[in-house]
């Protein structure tokens, strides 16, 4: 099978997959409702249909593909940031970061709604962007830019941050049962507005990676090699490092930390398509929503109560990205 | 890298930072303005179009129709009582049963198991992860919310458009009556509500007279079974019945409303009495038994004496009418002189 056959296959799955899943995502939920409930809700509305289909399914399968997308194109930008298979949002500290603020904000009773976020969203919003400039801060004071430096710097404040939430949570033992939200994930809340928020945003930076993607495979090369051949290395690598940190801080914000989609997503989609960025971060961002979809239909379906969604994605990511490595090698 | 023009410089490098910014603050402008005007402002408490709501409202007539909640937030009392009634708590459903209003409440959580017919009452979910659309379905006229069910969910309720009323935990005993009184103006049950209340009240007074001018104050120590040596600190209302009913909370000077205890503590507090929360008697023998051989407890006073007894564990946790029975166990447990012989 050529590289351009299964390309397209690739494409008209993940649409068809995609489009199911928000179907799925309509019909399915506590409340039993059938397909002909839906097509008899878009003939003549009523209040209840209206808030179970649109305010609740709907806009909690919108957020949680905009949420996949933003982990999962994230991911891609870092993995071709670090030249590392390893790195995910998590390695540049913002996950840990951010949950960190909004555990802060939960322990210190800070509920102050602004900008679509809650007041914990809004502070690990905050705090995940503050975690990222503090590691580049401090990667750039040890003479020139290395990346090895920003990744293991990363890797320090993460877990200073994670010690740190430990901490907090000890000493709120009430808000626990909140906390697990920022440090598991749930959709459980999902509203419009977030979907909002976060929606401009994350369409800026998939648009700004594809355009800039041509320098991300520069860079592949190395940075001398990418800086002979007229990339201005600099630059793309801040702009870069910027996006993923938005895409990721957004994301935490709305929903929690939200482990392996990041990471795995855009190898399953490099081990599909090939590794050339433009069609990388687009297929990501794809893949990375409609995967997180079907994971928040398993978290609100599996069982009777929620499971938080973190435990699904690495639940059902692992295996399948184990299955498509040792397929393909 | 070949299709690429010879000395092709990345899309960035012809970009000029000045107007970079200026775009951006722009765009973030652009996401925020929406923000601020269409979700930011919505009331998280629906207010019933049908409740009278004039600019000048007289403060009389105020307080006779807007009450607040826990939350501070305006709830208007609506025009008829309550049909469809929904209870996020345990305590709530309790006390909703015994104003006389069980067949008015349309959901419960899983925990919400007394009285018995509770259990026959569609279930909502938990308390800390009621099913929103559950709850919506079941079409409420009332959403009776407590500060245990997750703020963040109470607020996304409201928003659907549902009339929620956020009830508090009391910090002391004397907080229940008023709470019952409180759901029976919400629940247009104004009257029934404050004849129970009343009734809790004078059970309360009753055994403050009955112990009035004790000798002594037994010390006492709570223990949950089951999680090690977990306890009710100071500021649980459970220390406010221990000191009700006669008795010195040996954790009292903790500043929590539930923290783990030090076996080294208990040991040094030496309580003369040991109430063990339990949820059947083979459990409290359970508890007993693991107390009894826990290393040291030879020297705990209430273990040398017996005086170790059990405690309804649904009924001392919920802050509900069970909380008097829980005060008269108590009492006559810690005093059997002033209640009439041996317990």
């Amino acid at each position: 099978m050529s590289r351009k056959t299964a390309r397209r296959i690739f494409w008209a799955a993940c649409f068809l997959l995609c489009l199911a899943g928000f179907l799925v995502s309509l019909l399915s939920g506590p409340v039993r409702t059938t397909p002909g409930d839906l097509i008899r809700f878009i003939g003549s509305p009523d209040p209840v249909r209206s808030a179970i289909f649109l305010d609740l399914r709907l806009a909690r399968a919108v957020l949680a593909f905009l949420v996949g997308a933003a982990l999962a194109l994230s991911g891609a930008v870092l993995q071709g940031y670090f030249r590392n298979p390893m790195a995910d949002p998590f390695v540049v500290g913002v996950s840990s970061g951010a949950s960190l603020g909004a555990v802060v904000a939960t322990a210190l009773g800070f509920e102050a709604a602004a900008f679509g976020f809650s007041g914990p969203g809004l502070l690990a919003f905050v705090s995940g962007l503050g975690i990222v400039s503090l590691v580049y801060a401090l990667s750039l004071r040890r003479g020139g830019f290395k990346v090895e430096t920003i990744l293991l710097t990363g890797i320090a404040a993460g877990a200073l941050a994670s010690a740190l939430t430990s901490f907090f949570l000890f000493m709120r033992s009430d808000s626990y049962d909140q906390a697990v939200f920022w440090l598991l994930g749930s959709f459980q809340l999902a509203e419009w507005g977030q979907a909002a928020t976060i929606a401009p945003w994350v369409a800026l930076c998939l648009v700004a990676s594809v355009w800039l993607a041509r320098d991300m495979d520069l860079l592949a090369l190395g940075d001398e090699a990418a800086q002979a051949l007229g990339c201005p290395v600099r630059r793309v690598r801040k702009a870069f490092l910027a996006m993923s940190a938005l895409l990721a801080a957004l994301a935490v914000a709305v929903s929690g930390v939200i482990g392996f989609v990041g990471l795995v997503v855009p190898h399953w989609v490099r081990i599909l398509i090939g590794p050339a960025h433009r069609t990388l971060f687009l297929a990501s961002a794809l893949a990375g929503g409609t995967f997180l979809l079907y994971c928040d239909l398993l978290a609100r379906n599996l069982l009777a109560a929620e499971l938080p969604i973190g435990v699904i994605t690495a639940a059902v990511g692992a295996p399948f990205f184990l299955y498509l490595l040792h397929k393909k090698r | 890298m070949s299709r690429l023009p010879a000395g092709r410089r990345g899309a960035i490098g012809d970009m000029c930072p000045w107007y970079v910014s200026p775009i951006l603050l722009l765009f973030l402008l652009a996401t925020i303005a929406p923000g601020v005007s269409s979700w930011g402002h919505v009331p998280a408490v629906h207010v019933p179009n049908a409740a009278p709501a004039p600019a000048p409202v007289p403060v009389v007539d105020r307080s006779a129709q807007v009450i607040t909640d826990d939350l501070g937030r305006p709830f208007a009392r609506p025009d008829r009582a309550p049909e469809r009634i929904v209870s996020m708590a345990p305590n709530v459903t309790e006390i909703l049963f015994a104003i006389g209003l069980g067949g008015r409440v349309a959901g419960v959580t899983r925990f919400c198991d007394y009285p018995p017919e509770a259990r026959r009452l569609p279930r909502i979910g938990g308390l800390v992860d009621p099913n929103i659309e559950i709850i919506r379905s079941l079409e409420p006229d009332l959403v009776i919310a407590f500060r245990g069910n997750p703020l963040r969910l109470v607020e996304r309720i409201g928003r659907l458009g549902l009339p929620v009323f956020v009830l508090d935990i009391g910090e002391g005993l004397e907080d229940l009556p008023p709470l019952v009184a409180r759901i029976g103006r919400i629940t247009g049950t104004d009257v029934r509500a404050g004849e129970l209340a009343a009734g809790f009240r004078g059970r309360i007074e009753a055994v403050d007279a009955a112990l009035k001018g004790i000798a002594s104050r037994p010390k006492v120590f709570v223990m949950l079974y089951g999680q090690g040596l977990w306890t009710c600190g100071g500021e649980s209302y459970l220390d406010d019945v221990i000191e009700r009913a006669g008795g010195t909370n040996v954790a009292s000077a903790l500043p929590k409303k539930w923290a783990l205890y030090k076996r080294e503590r208990i040991i040094r507090d030496d309580p003369d009495v040991v109430f063990i929360l339990s949820r059947s008697t083979a459990d409290f023998e359970a508890g007993r038994d693991w107390l009894a051989g826990m290393a040291g407890s030879g020297a705990v006073s209430a273990v040398r004496s017996g005086r170790v007894y059990e405690l309804d564990e649904d009924a001392a946790s919920r802050f509900g009418p069970r909380l008097v029975d829980v005060l008269d166990r108590m009492a006559a447990l810690l005093h059997p002189e002033r209640f009439g012989g041996e317990p």
